[in-house]
């Protein structure tokens, strides 16, 4: 019958690209040991040689939108590397589907970008999809002067597959309305039973002397968030606390976290602190911060909002800002915790491993990409910045001595920086950088400064957890801390009481969190970590 | 008329008014997004709209249509919303119509059909059909793909057997061939269905987004709901989860402007709505009674 062959015939090609499919990932899997013998044979190429031409492709996520396809920051990279770059930069809320689809359907790009901890990255290196770098990352500026114990989060196996993305080692920290303090005749807390105390005094006492009931204290949102810890003492997200068995946990289940949802249920039920928290999404919580109305929110040093702040500025045009010291812990410790150190990572395609040329092109193009500029140099007289940000002229003006951005510097895809996979400048850990250098408002400079100083005297907590993988976390981690969130936060709107909180941690370890304190452990104790550690 | 009594009279009345209550409660938000979208930054940050704009501002919307990449994006919708429900319409009348006939394997054909309706392929195989069609960053990829859909294609042909035999039979006898039936008697009478169907099938390419995500990687061929959704949503970091990578930067344009871009990205296919309503209202019911 006809319509059997032509059943058959559609069964046929569906197979076959199933085994297309399949196969293309097989090859890939086969690669990478082939490929660490001849990156031995082959070390007398010159890294830098440009006289071949290749095809670079790579895929990244990016917050904010694509920039086109064909432009003059391309036509740029193209040139000064010799290769025929294709990059691809997917909206970062679609990347973990698309990306995987893209993989997935037998196309892996020579360059992938993973978010920080995307579990795929361990996987699929695991997989032998990814080539190990340690042979080559030294021929490299920026790349080669990555200190070690940060490359130690990206191996499997003892090699290393990925190039961490840079990320501030400061965190974001509390800040106070130091203008609001001054009015009310407020000293800066020292532990949350004067912060508490603030927080009130901001609500009933009209800080900013319009006559008006209209302010408040704590600005807070969606998840608790900010999660106001004073101290990685009380950080939700740090492995501080230690179980009866020295086992280290998670911060959302810990005594200083009870401590905190209690300070927050206090101000909930004096109204000191954002009442419709629970609904609230990040840029609305900003709001009620830089609208006046909330006098304590947090900031950090980088990655400030200046159109916010300026917006703050117009309505009060006195604001003042300072940074809120940690606080003593009831087991001495002083200190904030310190970033993890990455924002992403970047892996290279095993495929490439028979292609020394294409491999150190591309770590070039890598390299290039996350090159840091101090601020003598961000200007058009270096031809590396000049380059970078498009050409004085066309992809930036100087004004007041400062390199500023034209309107269309992304959207129109103007300078190579947009194009690099991984655009964020890799400070070195030797230079000092001013963080407020960045800015342009007084008010902004003075915070910022506030921040770093704070930060420089004080010390920072290396949470144990950083590049620690588990598999439950991967699983069921985001759930389950979606879970403990909204308890905690029916807590405290009163909805559940805080004396339940032991019953809350049963369910949590019940729920997945055993297993995932287990798994996290056993990769704590792999790296050596055993007392806290303090930078 | 006879007289209604008191109790049929407080019954209307309340009704009325519950049904007053329903309706407010489904203008509401849009009339919200209407409003901050005319208003001022500083208006909305002071929470000073709540059902109109304190001071009529048309900055939003000066942004938005100064917008390239929006103006383009919604070229691009209207582009796929036209040709794709015309791409639809064709197949699914013409395979639902041969369905009617005494076709070989008709069963297995159908059974196809419904075996699709209760078993579809996931996002990944459905990307390696697209990518093995050339169809990859093509508009083409919003079309093709969901050329037919096996629900309106049942219905449509469940529509085409309630078209009574005798007419078919008729112009049979009158020298017509299939396609001259096709064309000359039963597209006509189901200009119901077709505007039902066409209406069905244009929102759903008007909204779809995620197709756009997947298989388009230029962003210049983006359609306006993905563009929306960069406007609106991408560039919240949802940031409690993220520990300590939360950021800063990259925040959404003010709320005025996602206001004013979501109003134009529905105005469009919503003001179709009352022209097609009639039948929309008929397709609803197709297929359901046969007669």
């Amino acid at each position: 019958m006809k319509f059997k062959s032509l059943l058959l015939l559609f069964l046929i090609a569906i197979l076959s690209i199933a085994l297309i499919a399949c196969s293309e990932k097989e090859s890939a899997g086969e690669n990478p040991s082939s490929k660490d013998n001849e990156g031995e044979t082959n070390t007398d190429i010159d890294p830098f040689d440009h006289s071949e031409k290749y095809s670079i492709t790579g895929m990244t996520f990016r917050f904010g939108d694509p920039p086109p396809t064909k432009s003059p920051g391309l036509d740029l990279i193209n040139e000064k590397f010799n290769i025929e770059y294709n990059p691809q930069i997917i909206p970062q809320g679609d990347y973990v589907e698309k990306s995987s689809a893209i993989v997935a359907g037998g196309d892996m790009p020579d360059l992938v970008g993973f978010q920080a901890n995307d579990f795929r990255f361990y996987q699929w290196a695991e997989q032998g999809a990814f080539l190990p770098l340690d042979d080559f990352l030294h021929h490299f500026e920026t790349l080669g002067g990555i200190p070690d114990h940060i490359y130690d989060a990206f191996k499997v196996d003892g090699k290393i597959y990925g190039i961490p993305r840079y990320s501030q080692p400061y965190p974001l920290t509390p800040m106070v309305r130091k203008d609001w303090l001054d009015n009310l005749g407020l000293e800066m807390p020292t532990n949350y039973e004067e912060l508490k105390a603030v927080a009130i005094a901001f609500t009933n006492e009209d800080p900013d002397q319009n006559g008006e009931d209209d302010t408040y204290g704590i600005a807070i949102g969606e998840n608790i968030n900010p999660n106001f810890n004073m101290g990685a003492y009380w950080d939700a997200s740090a492995w501080y606390h230690q179980n009866d068995e020295g086992q280290y946990i998670p911060g959302i289940i810990s005594e200083g976290r009870k401590e905190l949802i209690q300070f927050f249920a206090d101000l909930y039920e004096t109204g000191a602190m954002t009442k419709d928290f629970a609904v609230l999404n990040w840029a609305d919580t900003n709001a009620e911060f830089y609208s006046g109305k909330a006098g304590i929110f947090v900031g950090g040093v980088a990655g400030m909002s200046e159109d916010y702040m300026k917006g703050l500025l117009e309505i009060d045009p006195d604001a003042e800002f300072v940074s809120i010291p940690p606080f003593e812990a009831p087991d001495g410790s002083q200190g904030f915790t310190m970033g993890s150190g990455n924002s992403g990572i970047l892996a290279l395609n095993a495929n490439m491993a028979d292609d020394l040329g294409k491999i150190y092109r591309s770590l070039e193009l890598v390299d290039y990409g996350k090159k840091f500029f101090p601020k003598d140099q961000r200007n058009p007289d270096n031809p590396d910045f000049d380059w970078m940000w498009g050409l004085e002229g066309t992809g930036y003006n100087m004004e007041d001595g400062n390199p500023v951005r034209v309107p269309n510097f992304s959207s129109d895809g103007l300078a190579p920086s947009t194009y690099f996979l991984d655009n964020r400048e890799h400070i070195p850990s030797d230079s000092q950088p001013r963080y407020a250098d960045d800015y342009s408002l007084p008010a902004m400079k003075d915070l910022v400064n506030s921040l770093q100083d704070m930060f420089e005297s004080g010390q920072l907590y290396i949470n144990p957890a950083n590049g620690v993988i588990s598999e439950t976390e991967q699983d069921k981690g985001a759930d389950l801390l979606q879970f403990i969130m909204n308890e905690q936060a029916k807590m405290i709107a009163g909805q559940r009481p805080v004396s339940d909180w032991d019953n809350l941690v049963e369910e949590y370890l019940q729920r997945g969190g055993a297993d995932i304190i287990n798994e996290v452990n056993e990769g704590i104790n792999n790296k050596d970590y055993t007392d806290h550690q303090w930078d | 008329m006879a007289k209604r009594s008191t109790g049929s009279k407080v019954f209307d009345t309340l009704n009325s008014f519950l049904l007053l209550l329903v309706a407010a409660v489904m203008i509401f938000p849009f009339l919200y997004v209407f409003s901050v979208s005319f208003s001022s930054v500083s208006d909305f940050l002071e929470n000073d709209i709540i059902l109109w704009p304190k001071e009529w501002v048309t900055d939003a919307y000066e942004y938005i249509l100064g917008s390239k990449a929006f103006i383009r994006s919604l070229f691009v919708t209207v582009y796929v919303t036209v040709v794709g429900t015309a791409v639809n319409l064709f197949f699914t009348s013409t395979m639902g119509y041969a369905l009617t006939r005494n076709v070989t394997g008709q069963r297995t054909i159908l059974f196809l059909v419904l075996f699709t309706l209760l078993f579809s392929a996931g996002m990944i195989p459905t990307y390696i059909v697209v990518k093995e069609t050339f169809l990859i960053n093509t508009l083409w990829a919003l079309i093709l793909p969901i050329a037919i859909s096996p629900f309106n294609l049942i219905v449509m042909r469940q529509f085409f057997l309630s078209i009574p035999e005798e007419l078919k039979e008729a112009a049979l006898i009158d020298g017509a061939n299939e396609i001259q039936i096709f064309s000359k008697i039963i597209l006509p009478l189901s200009k119901p269905a077709l505007a039902a169907f066409g209406l069905f099938y244009a929102v759903g390419h008007w909204n779809n987004y995620f197709a756009g995500v997947l298989y388009l990687n230029d962003p210049a061929k983006w359609p306006i709901q993905v563009i929306l959704r960069q406007i609106v949503i991408v560039n919240e970091p949802n940031a409690a989860l993220g520990g300590h990578e939360m950021s800063l930067e990259a925040l959404p344009p003010p709320e005025t402007i996602q206001m004013a871009a979501i109003l134009l990205a529905t105005l469009p296919i919503l003001l179709v709505y009352p022209f097609l309503q009639k039948h929309f209202a008929k397709g609803v019911m197709l297929g359901s009674v046969k007669g």
